[in-house]
Order: structure tokens, then sequence, then C-alpha cells
């Protein structure tokens, strides 16, 4: 049983022994003490194994050193949660919760009063931290938050005043917000002392957007706790909702700037997004490598399976996505800080790793055959983990077409890969002639629509498909070019002429918007009347 | 344009400002920048000169748009445009 302490107290560096090192102990951790199908089974991750967590240091790695955590960046961070995702998607979607979208608004945003009174309990797991957005009425539409914060007439021209969040003197204490409201499918809500939430609160931040992140406790008097929701997947991890009934909550607990809630939003769900991205890198590992064990040890028609062509292709594709999916994880690590960039990539990476995960799995339990089907084999539970990261920390279609709408208002540029006459430098020219195809689609919609293109859905969920598919090609092409292995080459070049067939549906034009309105009247019709 | 029908017409773009940036009507002044004072990204403005386009049925380039930074700049576009239908 492992019982050292935090194993990166000491350093703030995601240096390569650092990580190798993490993942060493991540595995060791889950060879030895996760049994994801009791977990899975009892629909809890036991107290003892988040303890155990806690000790091995995997609450603290994203929380500065000054707290007590080891201050990892997104990338340490996203290594972490593929290694326990390879091992149980629960848990590690408990932890990624909490490194992501739990504790980052407080890490980013938070006063320093507010972070040295929360951060070091998070950081050494003795507390846990959710994050409640989703509301019954708002899913995707954040927009349609009800949960309200209101202010006293004090607060409310001190907000005013200051509009920061670090005033947190005597006059802030002394006044607070009421919180009323209902969140949903709170992930860690049932095991968090910390909950971080979006409310409307139109009288702070001089009555501009108002909304604002703010920081709840458990005890605090008026939340409560619902149930546990049954799910299909990640039956482990905890999902409730939780009821505001005119909670007081100290002005000192907003965090970040009064009113601008959404704009922090903005930063916090794309480290979410990201951590999410990695953990389903972690699990496609653990398909990829059940059914290639499955298919060399598997003898029907007198071969093993893995000797067959139609394996051997579907192993191929498998192991190209994955190669892909963490290659473009990893890209989102290295722009964690340019808001832009990060905003557009950890889009790309959660779409990109959420499909190609399903994907895998889903391969992977067809080469299983029948006892792919069977609970006893791992792939049941991690077909039902993979299915929800499709839908949650934004849903795919929605993403695509915030991605097609961000290339629309401001074209992605980068400097093109360098075309040499190396195996490389074909990759390279593969990747810079998607580019440049993307960029023509664009500007041909853009002549033929103008401004009303913003309104063409369909159109922008297409570039936006073309936009996912680039930057993973771009990251693929980047990877084989560093590791510079022919196995890296093969799986980027695998990957990069299946994405090009897929690209051609995109590129072509979409169904006419009319035609596809026409088809979709009719079927409501007949349905609903 | 009479004047009452440029009154009626700012406020039908105010309207269309104020449900896409969830400021207040109330709260809206033609100086407002539509990012800096609205909070609108250059994802938003274009979304709210497209909403107007359609609304109004204009005509607009992509780039035209994307210069406009000013609530008074939106209505100002959208004048022009209907003055030349």
């Amino acid at each position: 049983m492992i019982t050292q302490a935090t194993i990166f107290a000491g350093t703030n560096t995601d240096e390569p022994d650092v990580l190798r090192s993490l993942t060493q102990n991540i595995d060791r951790f889950g060879r030895e003490r996760i049994d994801a199908k009791a977990i899975d089974r009892e629909h809890r991750i036991p107290r003892e194994l988040l303890r155990e967590a806690a000790v091995l240091g995997l609450f603290g790695l994203s929380i500065p050193e000054e707290h007590g955590g080891a201050g990892f960046s997104l990338s340490g961070v996203c290594t972490a949660i593929a290694a326990l995702a390879r091992w149980d998607r629960s848990l590690a979607t408990t932890v990624g919760l909490h490194l992501g979208l739990g504790t980052r608004p407080l890490v980013a945003f938070g006063s320093a009063a507010l972070r040295e009174r929360y951060l070091p309990d998070l950081a050494a797991g003795s507390k846990i931290a959710a994050f409640a957005t989703t509301e019954p009425a708002a899913g995707s539409d954040l927009s349609a938050i009800r949960t309200t914060a209101t202010a006293t007439a004090t607060a409310t021209e001190m907000a005013t005043e200051t509009a920061t969040a670090t005033a947190t003197n005597e006059l802030a204490e002394a006044n607070a917000l009421i919180v009323r409201g209902d969140k949903i499918y709170v992930t860690n809500g049932g095991l968090a002392s910390v909950v971080t939430i979006t409310a409307s609160t139109p009288s702070l931040g001089g009555a501009r957007r108002g909304h604002s992140l703010l920081l709840l406790e458990r005890e605090d008097k008026g939340v409560d706790v619902g149930p546990e929701e049954s799910k299909l997947g990640l039956r482990g991890s905890s999902t409730v909702p939780l009821y505001f009934d005119d909670v007081r909550v100290p002005m000192s607990r907003v965090i970040g700037e009064p009113g601008k809630g959404m704009s922090h939003l903005e930063h916090v769900l794309a480290w979410g997004r990201t951590a999410m991205a990695a953990g389903c890198t972690g699990a496609a590992r653990t398909a990829l490598m059940s059914a290639v064990e499955y298919v060399t040890a598997r003898v029907q028609f007198g071969k093993r399976l893995a000797e067959l062509d139609v394996v051997k292709a579907q192993v191929a594709k498998m192991a190209a996505l994955c190669f892909s999916m963490e290659a473009l994880v990893s890209a989102v690590g290295l722009v964690a800080d340019d808001p832009d960039r990060l905003l557009r990539r950890s889009i790309s990476a959660k779409v990109f790793a959420s499909e190609s995960d399903w994907t895998v799995v889903d391969m992977a339990l067809q080469l299983h055959g029948g006892s792919g089907f069977i609970e006893e084999t791992p792939m049941p539970m991690l077909l039902r983990d993979a299915r929800i990261t499709r839908i949650f920390e934004g849903a795919n279609d929605v993403l695509l077409v915030h991605a097609g709408t961000i290339e629309i208002a401001q074209p992605d540029t980068r400097p093109d890969f360098v075309e040499d006459a190396s195996p490389r430098g074909a990759l390279a020219q593969q990747a810079n002639a998607f580019h440049r195809r993307v960029r023509e689609k664009l500007e041909a919609l853009k002549a033929a629509h103008g401004l009303r293109l913003l309104r063409r859905h369909l159109d922008i969920h297409a570039l936006g498909r073309l936009v996912v598919l680039r930057d993973a090609c771009d990251a693929a092409v980047a990877r084989a070019i560093a590791e510079g292995s022919d196995s890296a080459h093969s799986l980027a070049q695998f990957f990069l002429d299946g994405a090009q067939v897929e690209a051609k549906m995109h590129l072509e034009p979409c169904p006419p918007l009319e035609g596809v309105r026409t088809i979709a009247g009719s079927v409501y019709a007949e349905v609903v009347g | 344009m009479e004047a009452n029908q440029s009154h009626n017409l700012d406020e039908k773009i105010l309207r269309v400002i104020a449900e896409l940036s969830l400021v207040r009507l109330a709260d809206i002044k033609p100086t407002d920048r539509l990012r800096e004072d609205l909070g609108m990204d250059s994802v938003a403005s274009m979304e709210l000169l497209s909403a107007l386009a359609e609304e109004f049925d204009l005509e607009v380039e992509m780039e035209e748009a994307m210069a406009i930074t000013t609530v008074d700049g939106v209505m100002e576009m959208a004048k022009k445009r209907l003055l030349a239908a």
C-alpha cells in the first residue's frame, strides 16, 4: 500500500522526470488499490481510496506551492488525469473536476484572502471542491441561469465603487449576497465541502452583464444537497442537485470581479474541458490495450485474430486516434497562458478526444466479440463511462458551432510546418495544405453569405468540424516531427489519411438548409402533431 | 428618414443589443463600446450584427461589420443601409 506523503512537495515544475515519477506512482496506486468494477457496482468511491489519493498528492497537483499544492501546469494536470483514467474513470473524474472546475476559479481569480483560507485544505484533499452552473432551464445556454445572488444596498455600492474581488474589508464582511436557486448535475456535489457557483448578480459590477462566481460552503445555512443521480456511466462519481434557499454569502466570497463571472467562466471551462479530454486519452488507451490483449490471444479459423488484416486495420485506427488525441491534449497545455488559443484548442481537444474515445472504446468492444458485451470484461464499463464525455463540459454540437463561429470572427493563424525533403516534410505538406483548404472554405462561405453566415448553423457546424480536424492533424504532425520515430510517423500519416476523407464531407457544400428544415418539420409534425 | 421613424429604429436596435448582451435596455448608452462596456467579445459582437442584418434584412460585409466597435456604430451602419435600400 502506498503511504508516502505528497511526492511533489518542493517542486513547481513539470519536468519530464517529475511527470514520469507521477505517472509511475499513479500506475502503482491504480494496480494495487483501485478496484474499478467495485466502484462501478457500488456506485461510490470508498472514502479510504479518496484519502489515499489525497496522501499521494493528487488533489493538490494544480494548486500553487505556497498553498500546499504541487503547482503543476495544465500539462502536468492532464498527464495525471490521463494516467488515473487508465485505471478508473470515476476517480479520474472526481480528481479532475477538483483540479479543474473545482479549484481553478479560486486559483486563477480568487482574492488572496480566499486563496489563503480555502486552498490549503483543498490541496491536501481534506476538502473536495465542486462546481455548479447547470440548472433545469440552463444547460448549454448559460444566459438562462436563474439562480440569483441579491446584494444589499450597501454591498451594491461597494461592488460598484471598487469593482474588484479583493475588497475584503470590514464593510465587505458585514454585507452579504442572498443566494436563491437550484443547480443540477453537480459533479462532486455529494463529496464537496466547497462549491463555486455561477449566479445572476445584476446589481453588482455596474449592472453590466450581471453574472458572478461565488464560493459557497456545504455548511452554509440554506444549502441543501439532493440525492445522488443514478447514471449510465461514471457511477462512482458523485452527481447531485444542490438547492440554495436564501443562503447568506459574504461579499468577500465573490470570486474574481463582481459581474464578470461569464468572462472568468471562459477560462475555467477551458481548463475543465482540457482535463476532461485528458481523461478520454487514458480511457481510450486502456480500451486499446485490452483489445490488443484479446486479439493476440483469441484464435479463430486456426489463426490468432491479431493476424487478420481486417483486425490489424482496426487496431491501427485505434492506435492512430489515441496518438492524435494525446497530441492534441498536449498541444492545449502549451498554450495555457494564451487565453485566445486556450479557448480554441480546448474546444477542439474536448470534441476530438470525447468522440475518439467513444470510437476507440466501441471498436475495442467489437473486437472482443460477444465477451465485450459481458460485464465481467472491462468493455461495458468503458463504453458507459465514455458516453457522457460528448455531453458534459459543453455538448459537442454546441462546441462545434462555437468553434466555427470563433473561426469566422478571427481565423486561426499559425506558421507553416517546414516542408523539407524528409518523410516528416511530407506530413508537414499535408497539414499545411489542409490549413489552406479550411481557410478557402471559410472565405467561400463569407463571400457567399456575408454576415448572414452567422445565422447558418449547419454551415458553421461543418466549419467547426473542419477546425477540430485541422487542429488534431496539426497536433499529430507536430508530435510525429518531435518524436522523430518511424512509428510516430506512421501513426500520424494513418490519422491524416482518415481525417482527409472525413474532411471532404464538410468541405463540400452542406445539404441545403431549407431541405433539412423541411424534413425536420415533417418529422416533428408526425410525432407531435 | 423621419425623426419618429429614426427613434423607433434606434429603440429596435437597442432591444436587440440588450437581448444579446444581457445588459438592461435602460443601461445601454449610444457611446458604449461593444467589448469593453457591454462585455461582448468579437464572436458576440458579430452575432449581434448578424441578428440585426436578419432583423432588418440588411446586406453587410463581414469586414465592415468587424470594424464596428460601438453602439453608435451599429446604429449608423443600420441606418445607412436602410436609407440606401
